[in-house]
């Protein structure tokens, strides 16, 4: 991407790197993460790591960081993307809490991000628990339940968009299902259903490896000891597994809602925002300023959605960091 | 629109800039010499070694043109004009981002382009030089030249010379009318009781694909509202309003739209039971196996439908909206127009392609080959029978651009207009869409 576009683009993206970009570091779990930090601290760094961290800085600096302090600005404009344009002040963020269509576009994608993460978690963490059993035939399961994670988002929106068009209603006629006879993804009422269903189909999988991750490191002995004590299956999974992967949990439903609230590619494929507004997520209200001229517009848009993720992502450093600090 | 705007292909549309980008390379090669040595250039060295001292004196213009299904139609073109002479050399540039030429300051040199609202503002800016001085330019007709001035003006130029329109009706199955003795309806009453006709026929009257948003607006939507208003002249209130418009102002959506909107209701009822979750290509499809008697899509669907059935039987009339058979109009869109970039630094060159794209050979035998209008006052009339029934109309300029096209893209209306025929309130969402103009008058 040339240097412009480029730039403009990646202010979009802002929005949805600010989430994903410094939020996957830290993201290692707690327990992990808790190595001695009093060691480092007392010693003088080798210069040569700056070195190691110069690249980076430098592209993080050109691509991220000023694309990003450009959008700001330009969300104080009345700029179409190129061209002349005037300071106007607050004018945009004053216009932007009352468009309906900007809140719907939250209200949505928070309502949706919520339920996602709600089933992803729960699917995922039961998942988890059946692969991490001694039960055959696991890690071709596992790799067959990681499929979905490798299959471009807008492939699988087009294939699910398919089949809740045709397959879903033909399947319904002919079991005589009458909530079915009608694709879902055409009511307004049931489209966010079919988006959430594929969202957490193509979720799932990186929910379920970190879950898978977190079981396995929960030591063998403490079960061993539980079940001398007596503890049923359920005890043992509601007072040792559930405590000792909790970190886990944080970890999946945080970095989970961050990305279902970037939600793009799917959306796109299944309903395009429809039908009427109903499925319109806060990406895609940002990135019509685009194509629609309405640049700073929704570059203010784009920084109200940043510092939301921002905070997203702070309450996200104080759970899962602990005491770890840097 | 000529095909359907899959939302998956705009990211490789702008992300993919490959052409301009070895052309600003091969450029700082010849004359910066070792300075471009450093990049990698792979695919352009062996273009560079063969000519670089011959081509010297040819100057060398980007040609922007991305409309996919003549890319291949003007690459020709652009072979057979650089053949022809060895002063220009053109180079066919079908895959950038028309905007981020403009940002980036480097816009092609000459493009032959979709015009709409979204070019119009690279115009009302002064991006685009003025070709007025061109004898090519009083060859176009007035009221098509007139439909370029409907989005924006650049006061004192004529900025974009209209090239090809295309103009949409009902599609309809010849076949199907005459089976079911249907005469192509000519008001508002007899295509109601077509409608009735079809239906004891058990035939779907019309074919609808409201799946897809941008087939509701630029069917249903801007044939109803193009059959019983003045579109243009509609908008130019609606901006004259601005801010003000709503229950108290002279134009508003509310009013004005609430009765097209309902007849176009009445003929979204008429259509397929499926019509919610069926897209722009089953539309095309069911037209081809007979499935339905009409369908509202522009002159692009006729060669797919086409492709499944060469044999259909297709022709199109205006949707009658009215009682009054003279109320009957097309709609047309500025398919292809042709402008030069102001900041063009090669003009004259641009100059000499434009005026060789005009050449009424050349011109006419594109709009022949793609089903589309000639936009000069010595342009033939068109001979393919599906289109034939729209000649006397564009003649008579009977014709008007859609109203779906004419409301900015950061107001969703075509979203809105599926939401109305897929069940939101007809009302209640056209107070939004004059709430929307509103606030975005504010901001602008």
């Amino acid at each position: 991407m040339s240097a412009a576009v480029g730039s403009r683009a990646a202010t979009a993206a802002t929005a949805a790197t600010a989430a994903t970009g410094p939020l996957g570091a830290p993201a290692t779990p707690a327990s992990a993460g808790s190595r001695p930090a009093g060691r480092r601290r007392g010693r003088r760094v080798d210069p040569v790591f700056y070195a190691f961290l110069l690249p980076t800085l430098v592209v993080f600096t050109l691509a991220i960081t000023l694309p990003a302090a450009m959008g700001v600005f330009y969300s104080f404009t009345n700029s179409i993307g190129f061209g002349d344009f005037e300071m106007v002040g607050l004018t945009n963020y004053a216009a932007l809490v009352t468009d309906p269509a900007i809140l719907g576009s939250y209200g949505f994608t928070m309502g949706f991000a919520l339920v996602t993460v709600l089933l992803v978690n729960a699917l995922a963490f039961a998942l988890a628990l059946g692969l991490t059993s001694r039960i055959r035939a696991k890690t071709a399961l596992r790799a067959v339940f990681v499929i979905p994670m490798v299959v471009s988002g807008i492939i699988i929106a087009y294939v699910f968009q398919f089949l809740f068009s045709n397959s879903l209603p033909a399947l319904g006629t002919a079991l005589g299902i009458p909530g079915l006879q009608g694709s879902l993804l055409a009511d307004a009422d049931t489209a966010w259903i079919g988006i959430v269903v594929v969202t957490a189909w193509q979720a799932i999988p990186s929910a379920l490896l970190i879950y898978i991750a977190g079981l396995l490191s929960v030591p063998g002995e403490v079960y061993e000891a539980s079940s001398l004590d007596g503890a049923s299956g359920w005890a043992q999974l509601r007072s040792i597994t559930l405590p000792l992967v909790a970190g886990y949990v944080v970890i999946n439903t945080i970095i989970g809602f961050k990305n279902f609230l970037n939600s793009y590619d799917i959306i796109v494929g299944l309903t395009n925002g429809g039908p009427g507004t109903s499925t319109r997520s806060i990406a895609m209200t940002i990135f019509s300023g685009f194509t629609s001229g309405d640049y700073a517009y929704q570059m203010a848009n784009a920084t109200v959605f940043f510092v939301i993720a921002i905070a997203i992502s702070l309450v996200q450093l104080r759970l899962t960091r602990g005491k770890a600090a840097l | 629109m000529p095909t359907p705007p899959l939302p998956s292909a705009r990211p490789t549309a702008s992300g993919r800039q490959a052409p301009p980008g070895g052309l600003s390379r091969r450029t700082l090669l010849a004359g910066l010499g070792g300075v471009g040595a450093a990049l990698a250039l792979a695919g352009c060295s062996p273009s560079l070694g063969a000519g670089g001292a011959a081509r010297s004196r040819v100057t060398e213009i980007t040609f922007y043109q991305t409309k996919p299904e003549a890319v291949p139609y003007f690459a020709e073109l652009v072979q057979r004009f650089n053949d022809s002479q060895s002063a220009v050399r053109v180079v066919h540039d079908s895959t950038s981002g028309i905007a981020a030429g403009f940002v980036r300051g480097n816009p092609p040199d000459v493009a032959a382009f979709t015009y709409n609202l979204e070019m119009a503002r690279f115009m009302e800016r002064g991006a685009l030089s003025d070709l007025a001085d061109l004898p090519e330019a009083s060859r176009i007709r007035p009221e098509v030249q007139e439909l370029v001035d409907q989005y924006a003006t650049y006061p004192g130029r004529t900025s974009v010379l209209p090239y090809s329109i295309t103009a949409a009706s009902v599609i309809y199955d010849v076949d199907l009318f005459e089976r079911v003795g249907v005469a192509v309806p000519e008001t508002w009453t007899q295509l109601l009781a077509a409608c009735d006709a079809f239906r004891a026929a058990g035939v779907d009257p019309i074919y609808s694909t409201f799946r897809e948003p941008w087939t509701v607006s630029q069917g249903l939507f801007d044939y109803t509202t193009g059959g019983m208003l003045d579109v243009a002249a509609f908008f130019a209130e609606m901006s004259e309003q601005g801010t003000e418009v709503g229950r108290g102002s002279s134009v508003s959506f509310e009013r004005d739209f609430a009765e097209p909107v309902d007849r176009m209701l009445q003929l979204a009822e008429r259509s397929n039971a499926n019509r919610a979750s069926r897209g722009y290509g089953d539309g095309n499809l069911a037209m081809a196996q007979g499935q339905a008697a009409m369908l509202m899509q522009g002159p692009w669907a006729l060669g797919e439908i086409a492709k499944t059935n060469p044999e259909a039987r297709i022709g199109t009339f205006p949707l009658p909206v009215t009682e009054d058979p003279a109320d009957r109009k097309v709609r047309v869109n500025l398919d292809l127009a042709l402008w030069i970039p102001e900041s063009s630094r090669k003009q004259e060159a641009a100059r000499e392609f434009l005026r060789y794209l005009m050449q009424p050979e050349v011109q006419d035998a594109y709009n022949r080959e793609f089903l589309a209008f000639g936009t000069t006052t010595t342009a033939p009339a068109v001979t393919d029978e599906r289109i034939v029934g729209m000649q006397r109309y564009y003649d008579e300029a009977r014709f008007y651009q859609g109203a779906g096209k004419a409301i900015p893209l950061t107001i969703p209306a075509e979203n809105y207009v599926q939401g109305i025929v897929t069940g939101a309130d007809p009302a209640r969402t056209l107070r939004t869409m004059d709430a929307d103009w509103r606030r975005l008058a504010f901001r602008a």
